[in-house]
């Protein structure tokens, strides 16, 4: 079954179309990773299924319900979204920004209940936030930070979860913390994943399957290894790409002309 | 956060007792304190006349409305900073001031005949400042689907509008009606009686309710309109209401005391220095320090040229910006 569908998308900005015509499914339980150079149409697209645009045609169905026919209260309860640039305002606790994800289940004039009081804690000791949990957010590193992000988008509960560049700013070791994060979340929760990334290499790496784009159409949509490995992935990106294998892994390495 | 609510409690009886107290005519806080306790049945009042008469119709109103006004005026001012998310928005920034101005003027100078009756005066500056916020609402987008800072703009351009207006008609009237509006301007608690009391209560009770309410929505407005969307929240329907509340209850204030400046802008940025970022701590607390700020202030206002009075404005920044500042540098401390 799929946790979202995508028929026929497309999304306007003024006279300018961000993405055209884009059909998708994302089965229950999978990882699927949006690849593309700048102004392919990436973050539209993952703006447009978390209810924040509106499509001028075609429709996003999350969990078999529009989601424009969602309200935000009932959307925020089914995805979760970790933007690119996310918001820390400053002064607020770890523990409490994490909270804000549970805004949805008790609404604006009722105090967290024990339920969502548990649901941080459970999400705060699993992502080991604990030490940090009573400290100013702006002074967690970007990493931390990311990892607060995510933390925030898993106590929303949701079984649906999509992504903007969520290691983007990070250093190696945390691009790949944040990642095992998340795909341990996949495996053992069964969350069904939509996300964004640059690095061809780790989104092959953890992604059951790559959809590529391009001025804001569907180039290709398949396996990773397939994909990383087409001719259209080289051609989007207007220069030579080598994928080579490392312990079993795909590596992609830019050429230069 | 306990401590700070504590210590504006204090600050609130002691502003009350101060309003009560001090005046041109000294009769003595243990006298004025055993008459207050003589009306629920605690002992006697050794009061005249005369002094009843002073506690209960000049002193009594004039603390009573200041408590409203500064209450009102800063939760107003606190809900504007978190919905804006903007640390200079005060309750004026919509055009409350400027429409509340242009009322009053056109009720002073009479452009139209009959309006100079003093009744005329705060009906047509709520007026004013309802027509103001409804028309920048109206330009900046509808508020609904614009950004806030589309809203912000279209609000100085109305302030600038009403404001000009309101110049020209000042230009055109004679000396004494100049004299008047520049008073009115400058805010004051003199002509407070339990009937402004009274008229002004509702909007305040309810407009101070629904504000202090918001406080979670506006926590989690902290993270910007997308997030807040995100997670849950109906952003454009809590904008609506936080900005209509905050607005309404202005205006009433504005209407019956003129505009004071200061206290919608300081004292949710003292209480924010006290107990952090959490608008669910700054705006409860802010109603009850605005409150006494006020009251402290007018007592100011009222004694310091006695028997004349000092604008009212002028005190509350007079004694709002060293306060500020002293928070502002003893908080530092703390943090280095």
């Amino acid at each position: 079954m799929s946790s979202i569908e995508l028929r026929d998308l497309t999304v306007r900005a003024g006279s300018t179309t961000l993405i055209s015509e884009i059909s998708l499914d994302v089965e229950a339980g999978t990882w699927c990773t949006v690849i593309g150079p700048n102004g392919a149409g990436k973050t539209t697209l993952v703006e447009t299924v978390a209810g924040l645009r509106r499509s001028a045609k075609g429709s996003v169905t999350i969990l078999g319900e529009l989601v424009s026919s969602m309200n935000e209260r009932e959307r925020a309860l089914k995805i979760a979204l970790v933007p690119q640039h996310p918001v820390v305002p400053p002064g607020m606790r770890v523990l409490d920004y994490v909270a804000l994800g549970r805004t949805a289940y008790h609404g604006l004039l009722r105090a967290p209940s024990a339920t969502d009081r548990k649901a941080v804690d459970s999400v705060v000791a699993r992502l080991s936030l604990g030490e940090y949990a009573h400290r100013d957010v702006v002074t967690l590193s970007g990493g931390e930070r990311q990892r607060m992000v995510l933390a925030r988008a898993l106590a929303q509960g949701t079984m649906v979860m999509v992504l903007d560049e969520p290691i983007s700013g990070l250093d190696l070791r945390h691009q790949m913390t944040m990642l095992e994060l998340l795909q341990k979340e996949v495996k053992e929760c069964g969350l069904t994943v939509l996300a964004t990334l640059h690095d061809l290499t780790l989104a092959g790496q953890f992604a059951d399957r790559l959809v590529l784009l391009d001025h804001g159409q569907l180039i290709l949509d398949g396996p990773s290894s397939e994909v990383v490995r087409s001719e259209e992935l080289a051609a989007c990106y207007g220069m030579k790409l080598r994928v080579i294998d490392v312990d079993g892994a795909d590596v992609v390495i830019p050429v230069r002309r | 956060m306990v401590l700070v609510a504590a210590v504006t409690l204090i600050a609130l009886a002691a502003a009350v007792v101060c309003g009560l107290v001090i005046g041109p005519i000294s009769i003595g806080t243990t006298r004025i304190l055993g008459d207050v306790f003589s009306h629920i049945g605690l002992g006697r009042s050794t009061l005249t006349p005369t002094q009843t008469l002073i506690i209960w119709q000049v002193r009594a109103p004039r603390m009573v409305l200041g408590l409203l006004a500064g209450s009102m005026l800063a939760v107003a001012g606190g809900t504007y900073q978190g919905v804006f998310r903007n640390p200079l928005a005060d309750p004026y920034l919509l055009g409350v001031a400027a429409g509340a101005g242009l009322g009053a003027t056109v009720a002073i100078v009479d452009i139209g005949g009959g309006l100079t009756t003093p009744s005329w005066t705060p009906l047509l500056a709520f007026g004013g400042a309802m027509v103001a916020v409804a028309v920048t609402w109206i330009i900046g987008g509808r508020g609904l689907r614009s950004s806030t800072s589309t809203l912000i703009l279209a609000g100085v351009a109305i302030a600038s509008l009403f404001t000009s207006a309101q110049t020209f008609l000042q230009q055109q009237s004679s000396p004494d009606s100049i004299a008047r509006v520049y008073i009115w301007l400058l805010g004051s608690l003199a002509s407070a009686s339990w009937s402004s009391v009274l008229l002004v209560l509702p909007y305040v009770a309810i407009c101070v309710a629904i504000c202090v309410a918001a406080g979670r929505a506006l926590d989690v407005m902290s993270v910007g309109e997308d997030e807040s969307r995100s997670l849950g929240l109906r952003v454009r329907r809590v904008r609506f209401i936080v900005i209509a509340a905050s607005s309404l209850g202005t205006a009433a204030i504005v209407s019956a005391v003129g505009l004071i400046g200061f206290v919608g802008i300081i004292v949710p940025h003292i209480i924010r220095l006290l107990v952090g970022t959490s608008y669910r701590r700054i705006l409860p607390i802010s109603v009850i320090f605005g409150a006494a700020f006020l009251v402290f202030a007018d007592t100011i206002a009222r004694t310091v040229l006695a028997p004349s009075e000092l604008p009212l404005g002028v005190v509350t920044a007079v004694v709002g910006a060293p306060v500020f500042v002293l928070i502002l540098s003893l908080r530092r401390q703390v943090v280095t």
